[in-house]
């Protein structure tokens, strides 16, 4: 068969419609639900990890002294103010003492009437005594007399009476004294019982340090209980941070830690963990530990900045080791997409410790030297088509 | 009568548009034979049925009345005696038209070959007889090119071919000369005779050229709707 | 027999090819609408699978977390996650909000999820770029179409949050790109104004007697700080031990607990029939009229063209030619015509596809089923002209 020779209206046409054609074929097979998906791959390596912890804490002063009266009262003066220093046993304000001063004068006057009736008493007791020894010496004279018939055994009778009446007056002078000894003493200890409470109104600091809070003016009523003034010690600052139980781990005291303050990103201070607290938050499912700075730094955070603490966990010994983007979830178990001489299969992994900077230690199910898909543009299936392409950092699929 | 009966011939032919008293009769009594080779000329003022003649005979129209044998058969005997008319078209009746008519889409031979391709012949054949009458109409040089490219005589000559291509044993001219000057009038009038004496085709052309009426050896006149059948001059052509 | 609708294209080839691109256009937006339309269920569904839950618990008489929304004590899950046949439960909250980076600002879908790392359900199932969060604050994922790069810095309320991964893909129902940031985080966020509204809601609180009551110091520390808390969230997502039906472990936490649970069947059509559903309907009457006007246009095209030949149907028709073969080459015309439209058209869509904002989904089977459209459409529509083109009576070729 002769072909008919090619036109070149023909030759024109087809110019047009064949490229037209094999872009749309290209088009069928190249996008769309057809298309090979991109992934990135990496090589399974058997490295160690350093896990670590990540927390946020709050700058806060170890000792807080909050200095109030023990009564109830009206503020007369606060002498101090945010920011001042102060030193151990400095006046820092005073409470009213309302009746308190003239209560103490009554009372002095009364340790001094005490003071008056115990010298009475003890007047009354010589008066008795000596009105005993008298009594005495009378009874035993007519007694004698009695012997030498030369008086009446009435006069004697009347004599031994008025002996033992004078024996009791003196007894009883005897207590009187006794009473007003420890009246006295009484007295004296009510005076210095309100002596002490006069002084508890003073407010004084226990220690050396700065006022961070001022709570109540001169001329504010305040309870028994209720903070003035608040103290603490500046040098004694630790970071009261919270971590997440799903993500505390490992946590104890003594570990290595680094801080960021909030107001110094960038700035990373070392300092190590003190001590984690026995009692977690349960609400908010929480860690508490306190993490102090190893060394303070020059200008003082003030209370309450937030800052990021990642406290480091030991290393690991090697093992398996993939980044967490390889790792996903299908049907229910984790695992991993293993690139199995251009075979895509799905292979479930154990996993173990996980650092900080996504690598994850894999303890069952992989080996080093696998090959894992680690970031593609489509989810995966045991069907898909895929294209291994070379990632470029930063730059998404 | 073999002869004729190869030919056309028509017999009492009656064409009636409309009905009752709005009935108009195109033609009214139309007698005429044209023998195989023969080339006859139809001449008539307009309106004097001419078109209308052609198109009963073309198998287009229904007539109302009368006979028609084409090429030794009876398509018309008071009802079409034919059932596929548009395969009498083809087989049996070539036509040559005013303009040329050609099917610009088409090159010069596929314009020719179609109608034997329409006729079932194969692609090959078709062509190949295609090539044959271009070559004796003399512009098989043009074979592959379009009809926009041609001159309006080219084109003419084409269209002639592709009257013949089938060997119909008629042709119909209407009024082929009518845009050409004399010279190419005449070569067009020139060519028709060979045709028709070669391919044994009766031709009737209708025409009111009066260049070419002289060539014509027996002429039909129409009017009214009636023919009547006259000598020409038959001049002589080189 | 040669093809007459061939070499009619061949010879006015520049005419076809430009009314067949200009078809092509019109396909290729009706093949985009479709493509919205398969974007919307698809980002529905990529919705669900990206949290990588079976069941979706709420609070009681809600449609949440998607369709309404629902608050939950974050408490709760600890007693879902102990009922049989549950293999883990976890927090979630979604919030839409405006996330700002660099002095512009996105609207997205902020997604709080516990940090447990890949595979808990709420966090994002694959990565595109980076890696997980690893630290319980101030770390995000988010989606590239919110426009954030690795390790730039975003802010969301009053936290600075740094991008540590990237995902495609992840959009809420309305489109909007999702950021995963830690649980507690978007709790705060979730919950806590910004500094002028704390401070106004401090000093009320403080001016309130009830509150600020002197014989009980600390009293109004505590409320301040309970109000400043948020232990809500908006819900929990449950994945199911393998064994266990959907059904059969949601009944009896809508029993028990007085919660409303969703399986993944009825998230589905909560999503499709509740939040899709207009827009889905909207797509629906677009598509019919685009339908519509395309069969309109591809019958005035052919008919025009067709009334071009009319000449020449009345002279094939005079010389022989079947009305058959004359209807057959308009229809041909009419076909090939289909045919350039929707290459071009699907070549269209597919280029033209990624600009749009949202997600638009080409599938193999719309494409063939619009080819077939195309192609059903031209051959009707070239009824039209066919039926003129026989009407043509051979005779007008006969000068009258």
């Amino acid at each position: 068969m002769k072909l008919p020779p090619l036109k070149s209206r023909t030759a024109a046409l087809l110019a047009v419609l064949v490229p037209l054609l094999g872009v749309f074929i290209y088009v069928l097979l190249r996008s769309g639900p057809l298309a090979p998906i991109p992934v990135t791959v990496a090589n399974v390596e058997k490295r160690s990890i350093a896990p670590a912890l990540f927390g946020i804490g709050t700058v806060a002063a170890r000792y807080t002294y909050k200095i109030g009266p023990t009564v109830a009262g009206r503020v007369q003066r606060v002498d101090v103010d945010v920011g001042d220093k102060v030193r151990a046993g400095q006046m820092l304000g005073e409470i009213e003492p309302v009746d308190l001063d003239q209560r103490i004068l009554a009372q002095a006057a009364a340790v001094r009437r005490a003071d008056s009736s115990l010298l009475a008493a003890q007047a009354q007791l010589r008066d008795a005594s000596a009105r005993w020894s008298f009594a005495d010496k009378q009874a035993q004279r007519y007694e004698k007399l009695l012997q030498a018939r030369s008086v009446s055994e009435e006069a004697v009778a009347m004599k031994r009476q008025e002996l033992r009446v004078a024996e009791a007056v003196l007894a009883s002078a005897r207590a009187e004294l006794e009473v007003a000894r420890q009246e006295r003493v009484r007295n004296e200890a009510d005076s210095a019982g309100l002596i002490e409470q006069r002084s508890n109104l003073r407010l004084v600091t226990p220690v050396d340090g700065l006022v961070v809070a001022r709570n109540a003016d001169p001329g504010t009523t305040v309870v028994a209980g209720q903070s003035v003034v608040e103290i603490i010690d500046p040098v004694a600052l630790w970071i009261d941070v919270r971590f997440d139980q799903l993500s505390a781990g490992g946590l104890r005291a003594g570990l290595p830690a680094q801080i960021q303050l909030r107001s110094r990103s960038g700035q990373q201070q070392r300092a190590h963990v003190l001590r984690v607290e026995p009692l977690a938050d349960a609400v908010t499912e929480e860690t508490l530990a306190k993490v102090v700075f190893d060394t303070l730094p020059e200008i003082l955070p003030p209370l309450g900045e937030l800052a990021e603490v990642t406290v480091a966990l030991p290393a690991l010994p090697a093992a398996p080791v993939v980044p967490n983007a390889a790792i996903r979830r299908v049907d229910g178990q984790l695992g991993v997409w293993l690139l199995d001489d251009g075979d895509l299969r799905f292979a479930p992994i154990k996993i173990g410790a996980t650092d900080l900077d996504g690598g994850v230690q894999v303890r069952e199910g992989l080996t080093a030297g696998d090959q894992v898909v680690v970031h593609s543009r489509r989810p995966l299936s045991a069907r898909s088509r895929i294209k291994v392409v070379e990632g470029r950092p930063g730059v998404a699929l | 009568m073999a002869d004729l009966q190869r030919g056309i011939l028509i017999e009492g032919l009656r064409k009636r548009y409309g009905e009752g008293d709005t009935a108009v009769d195109a033609l009214k009594h139309v007698d005429m034979e044209v023998a195989p080779g023969e080339v006859v000329g139809l001449i008539g003022p307009s309106g004097s049925g001419k078109s209308t003649l052609l198109k009963c005979l073309g198998a287009v129209t229904e007539p109302s009345a009368g006979r028609m044998t084409v090429g030794g058969e009876i398509i018309y005997d008071n009802g079409w005696k034919i059932p596929d008319l548009r395969a009498l078209r083809r087989d049996k009746i070539g036509f040559v038209f005013q303009a040329p008519y050609l099917i610009p889409f088409l090159d010069v031979t596929d314009n020719v070959a179609l109608l034997p391709m329409l006729a079932g012949v194969s692609n090959a054949e078709a062509r190949k007889r295609a090539l044959e009458l271009l070559s004796a109409l003399d512009v098989a040089h043009r074979a592959n090119a379009m009809p926009a490219q041609l001159s309006g005589g080219e084109q003419q000559r084409v269209s002639i071919a592709r009257a013949l291509v089938n060997r119909p044993p008629v042709i119909l001219a209407d009024e082929p000369t009518a845009p050409l000057d004399s010279e190419r009038a005449l070569a067009v009038i020139r060519l028709l005779n060979q045709m028709a004496q070669q391919y044994s085709t009766a031709i009737i052309v209708v025409t009111h050229d009066e260049k070419i009426i002289p060539t014509f050896k027996r002429i039909y006149q129409i009017r009214d709707g009636r023919t009547h059948e006259q000598a020409g001059e038959g001049r002589e052509l080189e | 027999m040669i093809s007459l609708a061939g070499r009619d294209i061949l010879h006015s080839w520049g005419k076809f090819v430009f009314t067949g691109v200009g078809l092509g256009l019109l396909i290729g937006v009706t093949l985009s609408m479709a493509g919205v339309y398969r974007g919307m269920v698809d980002d529905a569904w990529s919705l669900l699978d990206n949290s990588g839950a079976d069941l979706w618990v709420v609070q009681k008489d809600t449609l949440g977390p998607y369709a309404e929304s629902s608050s939950l004590y974050d408490d709760v899950y600890r007693s879902i996650r102990v009922m049989p046949g549950v293999a883990s439960a976890a927090n979630v909250t979604y919030l839409t909000m405006q996330v700002v980076q660099g002095g512009r600002d996105v609207r997205a879908m902020v997604v709080g999820v516990v940090p447990g790392g890949p595979g808990e359900p709420g966090q994002p199932g694959y990565l595109v770029a980076g890696r997980h969060m690893t630290r319980g604050h101030y770390e995000a994922v988010a989606d590239t179409a919110a426009g954030f790069k690795l390790d730039e810095i975003i802010e969301i309320r009053r936290n600075r949050y740094r991008v540590v991964g990237l995902t495609r893909h992840t959009v809420s129902s309305a489109g909007d790109p999702m950021i995963f940031i830690p649980l507690k985080d978007a709790q705060e966020a979730q919950f806590l104004k910004d500094n002028d509204v704390i401070l106004q809601q401090r000093r009320r609180t403080s001016e309130n007697p009830a509150f600020d009551r002197p014989g009980v110091p600390g009293l109004l520390d505590s409320i301040i700080t309970s109000q400043s808390t948020n232990t809500y969230v908006n819900a929990v997502l449950v994945v199911i031990k393998p064994g266990y039906a959907p059904e059969e472990v949601a009944e009896p936490i809508r029993r028990w607990k007085r919660l409303q649970v969703y399986t993944r069947t009825q998230m589905e059509s909560i999503l499709i029939g509740k939040l899709i559903a207009t827009s889905a309907k909207q797509i629906g009457m677009f598509l019919i009229i685009l339908a519509t006007v395309s069969a309109a246009i591809v019958a005035f095209i052919i008919y025009t063209l067709t009334l071009g030949k009319i000449r020449e149907i009345a002279v094939l028709k005079l010389i022989g030619t079947k009305n058959r073969t004359i209807a057959g080459m308009i229809m041909q015309q009419s076909l090939g015509l289909g045919l350039i439209g929707f290459i071009v058209g699907k070549i269209a869509a597919t280029l033209w596809v990624p600009i749009f904002p949202k997600y638009v989904l080409l599938l193999p089977g719309d494409a063939a089923r619009g080819f077939f459209a195309v192609m059903l459409i031209c051959l009707l529509a070239s009824l039209v002209a066919v039926r003129a083109a026989l009407k043509v009576d051979p005779a007008e070729a006969i000068g009258g």
